[in-house]
């Protein structure tokens, strides 16, 4: 059995159900305009698997709904992530994992940008580049391997 | 004021385009994709340039995605470099069927080959990869090709390389930040300068048509100008190689893109350069000397005091083009190489689309 990189990590309370959305005036209004928010995206990632532990970046508290800006109008998203302690060498992973359920999910008029939240990791700088570049982003996902074990963390996403 | 006028969209790729290449002397357009094809593109009548179809497709020779392809001067070859590794050159077989066979493999690189360049002579092929190592290679006899040298410079992945207009001197463009100028003595290849300034990774460098400044395009949302000060220049730039030029920068373009640039080509015919990336825009350029209160340039006590040339040239905008692949990142432009059709201008995004501009004076 390999060593994991952070033991015993703090669990949060996940939200439950699928979504904390409230219900919205505009819901059963199918000809309104249903702009993408921060709640949104949020319901998209907090469900996915952490590559460690059999729990989700949410009740690690990786990811938080207020850590994603969301522009609909500019077509715009910032997804700050929190890796559970600062020499996570799994950063770059659920990174990708977070970048690669909003490319499947959401459409494709957004330019996402994900990064470390400030002063959370101690390479903070290398895992953001590497996950805003898009050809690195690209070839990973032609890694058979690496895909693999992106799709097993997402396979929980709901 | 010019702008860009859109004269075709070529559709077919099945997934991103990300490289568009001119032929050398003909009307005909080679892009690469994710797709993991190359496509073949020609106007179907020479007088009518707003329709255009696809004459060939070039798939079995990579596994993963083509990322760069590139035309041999003489417009007889294509070499592509692949996220599979290695680098595949094509022929188009004249006398029966017209399609273009993969005749040789270039295997060596570790990982993803990003980019492929021919020299002027057609003599030299230069690959890199994000293994951090450019290499260089002979040009032989029946598709042949020797490996001269690996050089390992750079610290993260080569984005580009791109040779010199007319004298075989290479540039490559790093993930490390840095452009790399490159150059042989009597078969030995040596890194002669290393250009620092941008912030982050520089995805794409051009040169001018006359050699003597570079362009460069970045992550960091800049262009950089660049030019060559040989030993003994009258601004008194210290060269401190003996016999060897330096590079400086000598102009920078910034609060035009707010997004990565991906790419960007300088013409070599009207000397427009044009850039692209992740803010959706096409972008045009007009190079000049820079005024001197306009760009705030160096006093000469200065210029020797830091050994910087300060601000030389200004380049304005000359025209935008927002959205020009709706809401898709453009990652490729490329100028038209010759006078023929000079102002026209190859763009391919996200969106797997390509499109053929051209500059229209109002």
């Amino acid at each position: 059995m390999t060593t994991l990189i952070n033991q015993n990590p703090i669990i949060y309370e996940a939200s439950a159900g699928n979504s904390t959305r409230e219900w919205r005036e505009d819901d059963d209004n199918e000809d309104a305009a249903d702009p993408i928010d921060a709640q949104e995206v949020f319901d998209l990632i907090r469900s996915i698997s952490d590559p460690e532990h059999p729990l989700s970046l949410e009740q690690l508290n990786v990811t938080q709904r207020d850590h994603i800006q969301v522009s609909d109008e500019n077509n715009t998203i910032l997804v700050e992530f929190t890796p559970t302690i600062p020499h996570c060498s799994m950063a770059t992973l659920i990174g990708l994992c977070i970048r690669v359920r909003l490319l499947r999910c959401l459409p494709s008029r957004f330019k996402v940008d994900i990064s470390v939240r400030k002063g959370t990791h101690q390479s903070e700088n290398a895992v953001n580049k590497q996950l805003n570049d898009k050809e690195r982003v690209a070839a990973a996902l032609e890694n058979s391997h690496l895909l693999e074990v992106v799709n097993q963390c997402l396979a929980t996403a709901t | 004021m010019p702008r860009l006028e859109q004269l075709a969209e070529l559709q077919g790729h099945e997934d991103r385009v990300w490289c568009a290449s001119w032929h050398p002397t003909k009307p005909i357009l080679a892009t690469c994709s994710g797709d993991k094809t190359v496509r073949i593109w020609q106007a179907t009548n020479a007088q009518d340039p707003t329709k255009w179809q696809c004459v060939n497709v070039l798939e079995g020779g990579h596994k993963r995605t083509i990322r760069s392809v590139a035309w041999s001067p003489d417009g007889r070859q294509l070499a592509t470099g692949s996220f599979d590794a290695t680098t595949g050159i094509w022929e188009r077989d004249e006398d029966e069927s017209g399609d273009y066979e993969c005749v040789a493999t270039l295997e060596g690189h570790e990982n993803e080959t990003k980019s492929v360049a021919w020299s002027k002579s057609g003599a030299l092929l230069a690959t890199c990869s994000r293994d951090k190592s450019v290499w260089i290679w002979e040009v032989e006899q029946d598709n042949d090709f020797e490996c001269l040298s690996v050089l390992q410079e750079h610290t993260q992945d080569v984005k580009m390389v791109a040779w010199h207009p007319n004298e075989e001197l290479l540039a490559s463009a790093s993930y490390d930040d840095t452009i790399k100028i490159w150059r042989d003595d009597d078969d030995d290849w040596y890194c002669s300068d290393t250009l620092q300034g941008h912030e982050s990774t520089v995805w794409a460098i051009d040169f001018s048509p006359e050699g003597n400044h570079l362009v460069s395009a970045s992550a960091d949302q800049t262009l950089k100008i660049w030019q060559r000060f040989e030993p003994g220049n009258p601004l008194g730039i210290v060269t401190p190689r003996r016999g060897e030029p330096v590079w400086k920068c000598v102009a920078t373009v910034t609060g035009q893109h707010d997004r990565c640039i991906y790419s960007v080509s300088w013409s070599k015919t009207h000397g427009f350069i044009a850039s692209a990336g992740a803010d959706n825009t096409i972008r045009v350029f007009e190079v000049s000397s820079a005024s001197a209160e306009a760009a705030g340039r160096l006093a000469e006590d200065q210029q020797k005091a830091l050994n910087e040339p300060g601000v030389l040239l200004e380049a304005k905008l000359v025209t935008e083009t927002k959205n020009a692949h709706g809401t898709s990142d453009i990652n490729s432009v490329a100028w038209y190489p010759n006078e023929e059709h000079g102002d026209w201008l190859a763009s391919g995004g996200d969106d797997g689309t390509i499109k053929i501009w051209r500059v229209v004076k109002d």
